[in-house]
């Protein structure tokens, strides 16, 4: 397989304002991502670790203010490389001490309108989301066909209505919904969760995208439905050949479909690399959260001794008063192995330990 | 009794297959029938009025007859106390009431959506205006500044329209503002952008027509009924459609004076019109939704 990237994502900060604790809310926090081309990337992590933000940030899609601050995204097309972030950085004006940012002046008018800008050409027609909700995704009064064939119409060079019909039909045959030529006259609250999310993949997919954003596709679905929704996902992404992002808080999902994984904690990245490297259970190479991830997957091997399953001690850290040190100190089970000095006071850097495995741990680094 | 459509004899699906009417429910065919019976009747008597084909010069006094009751000959609807046909003065009040009311419609809809779309999409500053200008014009008594206009300019029933029209688009407002604001819970606006849609087709195709349309033919029909029911208030007060030209609202205040002398044909028949026809266009106007939408129950 070719590991030509598609997108970049360095150095992104989101970041919300409390106006009741008059602080920065660190929902994203430095994160850095590659995605290769014809590969799925993994992001998982618990719940407020800014998986979804992130995507969301790259999409141009934060509305709440102040926003995407700083970074930098680049997704290759085939028209060439493009940031999507470009001539962003003139609406903002950062202050930063001690490596934090403590003041923000954003024009977010202008900062919208350059967004929209940019992202004309791109969502779309090269980047496609699929939410977790696809019920609440819908426009509830169309009926799912012609949604689709709105799509259709719009980004492909479709422009005949019968053939764009025929076109949708194609669409949900592929998603293996049930007799399509009927169901293309459902509205979305005549179908079930499962036959939703397929619509939905449909409606993604019918505008024939080279990359598809999947933001916890398989929430809110039974065992059954959720398994037959990453088997689709994994086939369609193999037989169009395209690159996928998935996001999930269930590793067991990630690691079905996933060549590449991102651990993600308190907003930034802990752990990038190969999904081998990543889920090997044994491996001494990969980070102490990522470990503790795998050992609560409900497995018998790994049930604790009265059969209860494990679970991290402690909470995800508030992203307000982000510390100084390694965001895992709080919770990790490794720092009393002579460092904790460091562990507690730097923040390590996301350094590369072998090819493609990128690590945030000292433990890992020294 | 519920039975399957493929279950049905061929002749019944045939049959309903063929007429689309069978699709619609019982009551809703005919609160549709009756609505669309009033509303052409209401734009047939405007034509009538406009093209001065009535059956009487609404201004000629026929003074031997002075008040005759329904079905006397001559005058079908009888006489008002000055003998002039009431049929014809009815058939030309519709004049103060069509395109005025159509007006007060349209104004209310396209400034209301307007705002509500403002208010609800974009949100921030621009919706805390829109609040504060919709609490503001809220609080002020209508009928107060309807009597302004009409004393600071002249008692036109455009003017009072327009201000009926320009109070009633709060209203309007509100209701598209929570649409879209339940609509954003739902992340269906975030992930139509997302898609790739422009703008203004999520705005005017997914959110006003496909999520809106049916606050708006509800608001379109009570606009209409609240249009009318405006003009009769003002035509009591005596600041409405100005005598000679009729007016329903002026009928009814005219021939009230008559009430307890036992005459009280001249006041009842404009009176039974506005509830007739103000029954009808709410009554359309709910047909329609339920056909649009699907009935609840």
């Amino acid at each position: 397989m070719n590991t030509a990237e598609h997108l970049k994502i360095e150095d992104l900060h989101t970041y919300f304002y409390s106006n009741v604790k008059r602080a920065f809310i660190h929902s994203v926090n430095g994160v850095s991502l590659t995605v290769n081309k014809g590969e799925t990337l993994g992001i998982v992590g618990e719940s407020g670790s800014g998986k979804s933000i992130s995507m969301l940030s790259t999409m141009g899609l934060i509305n709440a203010a102040p926003g995407v601050l700083q970074g930098e995204v680049t997704l290759h097309t085939k028209q060439g490389s493009e940031s999507l972030l470009k001539g962003l950085d003139q609406f903002v004006k950062i202050d930063i001490q001690d490596k934090r940012i403590i003041s923000v002046k954003k024009d977010l008018n202008a900062w919208n309108k350059q967004v929209e800008n940019n992202m004309k050409h791109i969502r779309g027609k090269e980047i496609s989301m699929i939410f977790q909700n696809p019920k609440a995704a819908m426009n509830p009064y169309e009926t799912i066909g012609k949604q689709i064939v709105e799509m259709v119409l719009l980004h492909t060079e479709l422009r005949n209505k019968h053939e764009a019909k025929e076109k949708a039909v194609y669409w949900l045959e592929r998603v293996k919904i049930d007799s399509p030529q009927w169901r293309f006259d459902n509205h979305p609250f005549g179908l079930s969760g499962g036959m939703c999310q397929r619509a939905m993949v449909a409606m993604a997919l019918s505008s024939e995208p080279s990359l598809l954003i999947a933001d916890e596709p398989t929430t809110g679905l039974d065992a059954t439905i959720q398994s037959k929704i990453i088997d689709l996902l994994a086939e369609l992404q193999q037989e169009l050949g395209i690159t996928m992002v998935l996001i999930s808080h269930d590793i067991s999902v990630i690691s079905r479909l996933s060549d590449n994984i991102a651990v993600m904690y308190s907003g930034t990245v802990m752990e990038q690399g190969p999904a081998k490297a990543v889920l090997d259970v044994n491996s001494d190479k990969t980070h102490p959260y990522t470990q503790a991830l795998l050992s609560s997957v409900p497995e018998e091997h790994n049930l604790l001794a009265n059969g209860h399953l494990k679970s991290i001690d402690g909470e995800v850290p508030d992203t307000i008063d982000i510390p100084a040190g390694c965001r895992f100190y709080a919770r990790c089970k490794m720092k009393h192995s002579g460092i904790e000095k460091q562990c507690h006071h730097e923040n390590p850097p996301f350094q590369e330990i072998s090819p493609g495995h990128r690590v945030r741990c000292w433990l890992r680094i020294n | 009794m519920y039975t399957e459509f493929s279950q049905l004899p061929i002749e019944k699906r045939q049959d309903i297959e063929k007429h689309w009417w069978k699709k619609i429910h019982r009551m809703d065919l005919l609160y549709l029938c009756y609505g669309i019976t009033i509303v052409s009747l209401v734009v047939i008597s405007y034509f009538l009025g406009a093209f001065n084909l009535l059956p009487f010069d609404p201004e000629e006094m026929d003074l031997d007859n002075m008040m005759v009751g329904i079905g006397a000959e001559g005058h079908i609807l009888g006489t008002d106390f000055m003998g002039r046909d009431l049929l014809s003065r009815m058939i030309l009040g519709i004049q103060a009431y069509f395109l005025p009311g159509l007006l007060a419609i349209v104004i209310a809809l396209s400034f209301g959506s307007f705002l509500g779309v403002l208010s609800g999409f974009y949100g921030g500053r621009i919706d805390t205006g829109v609040t504060y200008f919709n609490n503001l014009v809220d609080s002020f008594p209508r009928l107060v500044l309807i009597l302004l206009v009409v004393a600071a300019f002249k008692p036109d029933i455009y003017y009072i329209m327009i201000i009926v029209g320009l109070t009633n688009a709060p209203v309007v407002a509100a209701l598209i503002k929570n649409k879209i604001q339940f609509l954003k819970q739902k992340n269906f606006i975030e992930s139509s952008i997302a898609m790739g849609l422009p703008t203004h087709l999520i705005i005017f195709k997914h959110i006003l027509w496909y999520n809106c349309r049916s606050i708006l033919i509800i608001q379109a029909t009570l606009g209409m009924g609240e249009a009318i029911l405006m003009e009769t208030s003002l035509s009591y007060l005596g600041f409405g459609v100005q005598e000679p030209t009729p007016s329903w609202g002026n009928m009814v205040q005219a021939g009230s004076n008559y009430l307890m002398q036992g005459n009280f044909w001249p006041s009842t028949a404009p009176a039974l019109a506005i509830m007739f026809t103000i029954l009808g266009f709410y009554l359309l106007g709910d047909a329609l939704n339920h056909i649009l939408e699907g009935r609840k129950s």
